[in-house]
């Protein structure tokens, strides 16, 4: 059983294992594949702008990729920022680790490690979410920060000044490149 | 000194050749003897013109025989044989001249009795010259040896021509009626003398072999009920063997002698016309095939001269070119390519029943109608004995029976039997199964067939009207029947669809029950049915409020499911009461939603109207369903795209003839969407899929978008199939591609 839930686990350690035992049967991994597939079919069928998300291989529907591109009328605007997704192989009581793969300057996402701080992704994470609600709400945290609780502090201190925030942020943005594939 | 023993030696010789020939005579006697001797030889053996009397007549016999054991004694017949040669020589131009003269006459009339005279003439020569047998074998042989030579040497092509030419005249005519000319043994009797016949043989065979030929494509020739070969065997006999008997059981003494004699040159004839008979059919195939099953004679008959000739790769190579020249074209029906290809398997089977040579045909034929966009629609409809589809491809008596899957080899089977000689490896050897096998077989997954016969159904069903039960009934049997070939799962849909049908009836009848209403909708479950064409009508009017209010009484009936109403595959019976008339028609909701439109206003452009009725209707349809008002003299073109109820009728004598007319406008079959555009359908599902893959992970090579799609349910394409996709997005600069790496095309 371990074999099979390592198999289908990402092989990467460093993401953070929320879940605890890793004891989900086969059964368990199979269904969980399930949900992600339909996750993946209504994600694609929906025509949500600016949003996107998709396994980064074919064998191993654990491991997304994502984009975010900001919302108009927000300093984020014609930015674009790819993000990483990790599912737990107890999702959906779980939730997904998400990360940022593009330096976002945010005062609620860790310049250095990309690692975010919303609480639907955390102590509020329901099983009813699914990855287009997560990716719907990244993106309007782009636009409205929770300031109250940030994990960068010089970000959350210049949000109001919108200009020196722009300019903060573009000194980190990166465009992406095309051949992350 | 060597003119003494010159001299000596020249006096031995002369002494001894002088004793040998005067045989210790005294004097010169002998030699007088011998010289009277050689001279009687010479000159009862000499040449002589026709017209010279018979050695015979000058001396006796004895004298003959006298003179010739003399020189035989002084050994000298061979010089004397020499001589008779050199003579003959001499003399052969007279023989030379006669026949240049005989052939030119020929030449000139081409009338064979100068030949015949001409040999006659010839055996006169012959035998006028022929040394007596008493002469010994040596002289006789060597003078026929030399005649025949020079006879040869003279003998012109317009000759050998002439020969035929005169054997043939001697064969039975293929006009049954004439007789058979009276066998002329002389002639053949002088041909053997002269040795033409040795010479000519292979000529007279293929005189034989031109006769049976021609026999054979005269009989023969687009005669396919009955197997002709039994009766051409009989004519052989009849006919052929008595000449062949007089050229090659000649020496024959009695009647088994003879059929030792013509045994092989026997079976090669016979070998003969089994080919001929064979090349016939074989030029003929494809038209035999037309024919079937009136053509089952020729097939018994190829059959017999395929095993007697080898000419099957002849047969696959001329059936093969017929079918690309005649059969797989685009001028030619898909169902009419499927019936030949059914006959063709049953023609073949006969021919052939292990069924190499079907195979070998058949492999174009499939592949041709494997491009066929029709091909399964035209089966499948088959398979449901479609009424209006002619006769069926099934035989009515085969035993309907499941579909037989490829068996591996059974290595039990006891009557294992090795594949034929000529069998391609990628020969199959099929046990004989039905011909609905084989055809679903051109596919090489059945689900295809599913996926039509459901479409099918759908159709059908849709456009029973009227709660035709019996109809109804003749599908279920359909399904039935096809569960059988089919299986059970396979069918499980169509099972549902059938179900529905039945289900329809029940709750309308409970809703009906609760409210009354002139609707009666059928209800499909979506997940069962095709994907039916959605044109989004929205009905105006009453229409609406019926609509409404039926899928009210259905929500409390079953509060779980929803209607969701697909107007357009729907009819209605409509009464307009205008001012002066009553016109009844049963009508499609189209033209119902917009005569309801003209309730409210009297002048409407088709525009308006389409506004109206949703804008998913296209111009074309909604003229259309205005022109059959037209047609009904309801509405009225007054400008172009501007229609007008006529209240009263436009013409008293119009509006006579219409009134209260009951007007049946012909309600088209729902259609449902084919195959082909529910693959396109599909494909947009599988763009978004190619779309998120690309959005997020940049650049990808066409066989990791094909690896991806695999996440995409339902997926089915090769990777050709996406190529081709990817093109065509590439060419409505969706994606790029640069090295085979597609992306998107940048914002």
């Amino acid at each position: 059983m371990e074999q099979v839930t390592s198999s289908l686990a990402p092989p990467r350690a460093s993401a953070p294992n929320k879940s605890g035992p890793a004891s989900s049967s086969q059964s368990g991994a199979g269904s969980v594949t399930k949900r992600l597939g339909n996750e993946l079919m209504t994600l694609m069928m929906s025509s949500s702008p600016g949003i996107s998300a998709f396994p980064k291989t074919d064998s191993n529907l654990f491991d997304w990729i994502g984009t975010i591109e900001g919302a108009s009328g927000t300093v984020y605007a014609g930015l674009t920022f790819r993000i990483s997704i990790h599912f737990p192989p107890n999702y959906p009581y779980v939730a997904m680790a998400i990360k940022f793969e593009t330096p976002c300057y945010h005062p609620n996402v860790d310049i250095n490690t990309g690692s975010i701080c919303l609480d639907i992704l955390q102590d509020k994470w329901s099983a009813v979410y699914s990855v287009q609600t997560i990716l719907i709400s990244l993106q309007s945290l782009l636009g409205e920060p929770n300031n109250a609780s940030p994990l960068n502090n010089d970000a959350a201190a210049i949000w109001d000044n919108q200009e020196a925030f722009k300019v903060q942020l573009m000194r980190y943005y990166r465009p992406l490149k095309d051949d992350t594939a | 000194m060597a003119t003494d023993a010159l001299r000596a030696q020249v006096a031995s010789k002369w002494q001894e050749s002088f004793a040998r020939l005067n045989h210790n005579e005294p004097g010169i006697v002998g030699l007088l003897n011998f010289t009277q001797a050689w001279n009687i030889a010479r000159e009862c053996i000499r040449p002589r013109g026709l017209d010279e009397p018979d050695s015979f007549t000058q001396y006796d016999k004895s004298t003959f025989q006298a003179s010739f054991e003399l020189l035989n004694k002084s050994r000298r017949l061979p010089i004397l044989l020499e001589s008779l040669l050199e003579d003959m020589r001499k003399r052969f131009p007279v023989i030379k001249e006669e026949v240049d003269r005989y052939t030119l006459e020929y030449e000139r009339t081409s009338d064979t009795s100068f030949i015949l005279n001409l040999v006659f003439r010839l055996l006169k020569w012959y035998k006028k010259w022929l040394p007596m047998q008493e002469l010994g074998a040596t002289l006789h042989s060597a003078f026929v040896l030399s005649f025949q030579t020079h006879l040869f040497s003279v003998l012109t092509p317009t000759f050998v021509r002439g020969f035929k030419d005169l054997c043939a005249s001697t064969l039975p005519s293929t006009d049954p009626r004439t007789n058979v000319p009276a066998p002329n043994v002389e002639m053949w009797q002088a041909f053997e003398i002269l040795g033409l016949l040795d010479r000519y043989e292979n000529i007279i065979a293929s005189v034989g072999y031109e006769h049976i030929e021609a026999h054979v494509v005269a009989a023969c020739s687009g005669r396919w009920s009955n197997p002709m070969l039994g009766q051409l065997r009989k004519w052989m006999t009849d006919k052929v063997v008595p000449w062949m008997l007089l050229m090659y059981a000649r020496n024959a003494t009695t009647a088994d002698d003879a059929r030792a004699m013509l045994q092989n040159v026997g079976s090669r004839f016979d070998f003969h016309m089994a080919k001929t008979l064979c090349d016939l059919r074989t030029k003929e195939i494809f038209d035999i095939i037309i024919d079937y099953p009136d053509s089952s004679g020729a097939l018994q008959d190829l059959k017999e001269c395929l095993h007697r000739v080898d000419q099957r790769a002849s047969l696959v190579h001329t059936l093969r070119k017929a079918n690309q020249k005649r059969l797989l074209h685009p001028g030619a029906d898909t169902r009419l390519i499927l019936t030949q290809y059914v006959a063709t398997i049953k023609c073949l089977r006969v021919v052939d029943p292990p069924g190499v040579l079907l195979f070998k045909v058949a492999d174009p034929i499939r592949r041709y109608l494997r491009e066929r966009p029709d091909t399964i629609r035209c089966i499948v409809s088959n398979l449901v004995g479609d009424d209006d589809s002619g006769d069926s491809l099934v035989d009515e008596s085969e035993p309907i029976q499941p579909l037989q899957q490829y068996e591996l080899d059974d290595y039990l089977d006891s009557n294992w039997e090795p594949e034929p000689v000529d069998a391609g490896p990628d020969f199959r050897a099929n046990k004989p199964s039905d011909v609905i096998s084989t055809l679903v077989s051109i596919y090489d997954s059945r689900d295809l067939f599913v996926k039509e016969l459901q479409l099918l159904l759908a159709q059908r069903l849709l456009a029973i009207i009227d709660d035709d039960t019996e109809k109804v009934e003749k599908e279920r049997r359909n399904v039935e029947i096809l569960k059988i070939r089919f299986g059970e799962a396979a069918l499980q849909i169509c099972e549902v669809m059938l179900k529905d049908m039945t289900d329809s009836k029940r709750i309308d009848g409970h809703v009906q029950s609760q409210k009354a209403s002139i609707v009666h909708p059928i209800i499909l479950s979506k997940q069962f049915w095709p994907m039916l064409e959605a044109t989004e009508i929205v009905m105006p009017g009453q229409f609406r409020t019926l609509q409404d209010e039926y899928a009210k009484e259905f929500s409390a009936f079953k509060p779980d499911k929803k209607l969701r109403w697909l107007p357009h595959l729907g009819t209605v019976h409509l009464v307009l009461h205008l001012e002066d008339r009553i016109v009844e028609v049963d009508v499609p909701p189209l033209e119902a939603a917009f005569i309801e439109l003209f309730s409210q206003q009297d002048v409407w452009t088709m525009d308006e109207l389409i506004a109206k009725v949703g804008s998913s209707v296209d111009g074309t349809a909604a003229l259309k369903a205005l022109l059959t008002w037209v047609d009904l003299g309801v509405l009225k073109e007054q400008a172009e795209n501007t229609f007008r109820l006529l209240e009263v009728a436009e013409s008293a004598a119009d509006g006579a003839r219409e009134w209260r007319t009951v007007t049946k406008s012909v309600i088209e079959l729902p259609s449902a969407p084919s195959l082909q555009q529910q693959q396109a359908e599909q494909m947009r599902v599988y763009w978004k899929f190619i779309e998120g893959m690309l959005t997020n992970l940049g650049s990808l090579s066409l066989d990791r978008i094909q690896a991806m799609l695999k996440l995409a349910p339902g997926y089915d394409q090769t990777i050709e199939q996406l190529g081709i996709f990817m093109e065509a997005a590439r060419l409505e600069e969706l994606v790029v591609v640069r090295d085979g790496m597609w992306k998107l095309t940048p914002k």
